[in-house]
């Protein structure tokens, strides 16, 4: 590390003049996981916004057509075993694994966020307490604590949102605290202390600005996982509830009729897979234009 | 070593502490009367719920009740399950052989599966192959781990009636391990391909291909054995994981582990039998990361001399 990194005295991406964003987007369609990633995650948000132009059928009707029939010209995906239509369901759906993801990462971002930058900003033992408590329950895993929540809160798809967005805190506070403990010893960083910047200055004009590149990333992957979370805890009957057009409920009601009617088993979780997948995919992409040296692995 | 392995022991003592404020606390953020919730389908007269009350100590104040939780646990005494109609501690015993046997051979999958693909990949770097594999990866990545074991089931026990569509045997525990244990290989096998790669750049393994070793003997003995070592460092958090992916994957396939019951737990709103449970789960995987960290010091002598 001799000579200096130009990157590293350049304010963050985030600061970046509109030109520069412009080829940021560019840059994300140009990597092959960035623009698979974004097309998939454009038509969730297509199916979402226009869902009442795009479903055939009343998500919520019963006896739209016959029981539990097969995929035909008129139930694209066949239909449920109250005759409900499977996919104007999963077009419906797409708005609630939306919310799911927008509210869940938001709440772990925005705390994780907070607790990161304390945390590494601070130092000395209340970094070292606030680390502990994050490794330690880091360890009990999302899922156990999304649990507890529940147990706390009762059942329901908002309450997992929640218990979902509450699990994934330790996370984001680990990420944050990581690149915080890495921006600290950059020299802009050190310049900024030494011109005198005040303690809030420093956090949220210095810090905060290099933290956000890497966490658009983590929050990108962080909706995948929260959308896997609130299927799995719909699933269990934790989450949505009957009627709600979710798709691991959706799922659930599928179990005890999988060998009669399979594609009320197939549709969702494909609907699942594939939005989870998108996810990925863009956080890769992301990950590829914000950090162009992944680029060359 | 010794040392290492005491300081290994007491950060799991501090995380299971930390487990046991927690569930204390927890039956205290429950919004409304917790006694009545739990008991809300029984006929409970007032005088009942106030014993009831009584009996689990809620009319103290919280630190007393702290105090004599953690006093009671360190005696083995978690309470009694409502759900389980037991002492909380038998339930849980009951059910754990079976949520270890599944976690066990789904790790023995994830790491065989998971680990050899891993290495394919790396080894085939920028091929077809290596593209084929990640794709399989990322799939594995983003399918839901209960959507996986419903695939299996329909394929395995529907339409091939290779396998039993639900009981307590061991081919019952085909099917869920084998999902699981997919579901985990995919995260391992994108770990190991990185881990590989980093491997085969190195000095140590280019000198090993100039003296003339056969290719095998390279690949195995020298770079497949300190790619491990990053992987098996993950083991531990993995286990973790397994133990969380266990909860959901038994209700898929009705086995009847620990994981079923704190489903049922959290429905039922049995508040001990659901505080036993994250206190039990903190435990097993303090314990077993306490295990994993020991045997990859073992490995490693760097790590026990902390450079």
């Amino acid at each position: 590390m001799s000579a200096p990194d130009a990157t590293q005295l350049e304010p963050a991406a985030a600061l970046a003049p509109p030109a520069r964003k412009l080829g940021a987007l560019r840059a994300l369609l140009r990597s092959p996981s960035g623009a698979v990633g974004l097309a998939i995650v454009a038509v969730l948000v297509i199916a979402a916004v226009f869902a009442p132009l795009i479903a055939p059928h009343d998500p919520f009707r019963m006896a739209a057509g016959p029981r539990l029939a097969p995929p035909s010209a008129d139930h694209l995906m066949g239909t449920d075993q109250l005759g409900r239509d499977v996919f104007s369901r999963i077009v419906y759906g797409a708005r609630l694994t939306l919310q799911i993801g927008v509210i869940a990462v938001g709440i772990s971002l925005t705390a994780g966020l907070l607790l990161g930058l304390v945390a590494g900003y601070a130092g000395g033992w209340p970094e070292r307490i606030l680390m502990r408590l994050v490794d330690v329950l880091f360890s009990f895993t999302e899922i156990v604590i999304a649990l507890a929540c529940l147990a706390i809160l009762g059942v329901g798809l908002v309450n997992a949102m929640i218990a979902i967005g509450i699990a994934s805190i330790p996370f984001y506070a680990r990420i944050t605290h990581s690149v915080v403990l890495v921006e600290k010893n950059k020299p802009y960083f050190e310049a900024a202390i030494a011109a005198g910047a005040s303690r809030l200055r420093l956090i949220f004009v210095h810090l905060l600005p290099n933290v956000i590149p890497t966490l658009i990333v983590v929050g990108t992957l962080g909706v995948s996982t929260a959308v896997l979370a609130a299927a799995g805890l719909s699933f269990l009957g934790l989450g949505a509830q009957p009627p709600q057009p979710e798709w691991g409920f959706m799922l659930s009601s599928s179990r005890d009729l999988i060998a009669r009617a399979p594609w009320m088993m197939i549709f969702p979780g494909l609907a699942i897979a594939i939005t989870v997948l998108g996810f990925n995919l863009l956080g890769d992409g992301v990950r590829e234009v914000l950090d162009p040296r992944q680029r060359a692995r | 070593m010794a040392r290492f392995i005491a300081q290994r022991l007491v950060a799991a003592l501090i995380t299971i502490w930390i487990a046991t404020i927690a569930v204390t606390l927890l039956i205290h953020l429950v919004p409304g009367d917790p006694v009545r919730i739990m008991y809300s389908g029984f006929q409970t007269t007032d005088a009942e719920i106030e014993a009831i009350r009584e009996r689990l100590g809620l009319d103290q104040p919280v630190v007393v009740q702290y105090v004599m939780y953690l006093g009671r646990v360190l005696q083995g005494d978690l309470g009694y399950s409502i759900v389980g109609d037991q002492p909380v501690l038998d339930t849980l015993l009951q059910r754990f052989p079976a949520t270890l046997a599944l976690t066990v051979s789904a790790l023995i999958i994830a790491v065989v599966v998971g680990g050899s693909l891993g290495f394919f990949a790396a080894y085939k770097k920028g091929t077809a192959w290596d593209f084929g594999a990640m794709t399989l990866a990322i799939v594995g990545v983003s399918m839901p781990h209960f959507w996986l074991g419903l695939l299996l089931l329909f394929l395995f026990a529907m339409t091939l009636e290779w396998l039993p569509v639900g009981g307590s045997g061991w081919q019952n525990l085909i099917l869920p391990a084998l999902t699981l244990g997919l579901a985990t290989g995919a995260v391992i096998a994108r770990l190991t391909r990185s881990a590989m790669i980093d491997i085969f750049d190195q000095d140590f393994v280019r000198t090993a291909h100039a003296k003339g070793l056969p290719k095998t003997l390279v690949l195995y003995r020298h770079a497949l054995r300190s790619g491990l070592v990053p992987v098996v460092s993950m083991l531990g958090l993995q286990f973790a994981y397994l133990m969380g992916g266990a909860i959901v994957i038994e209700n898929v396939f009705a086995w009847n582990g620990v994981g079923r019951l704190a489903i049922q737990a959290v429905f039922a709103r049995d508040y001990p039998l659901i505080q036993g449970f994250i206190l039990f789960f903190a435990t097993v995987v303090a314990l077993v990361s306490v295990i994993i960290d020991v045997a990859y010091a073992l490995l490693d002598p760097r790590i026990r001399y902390g450079t």
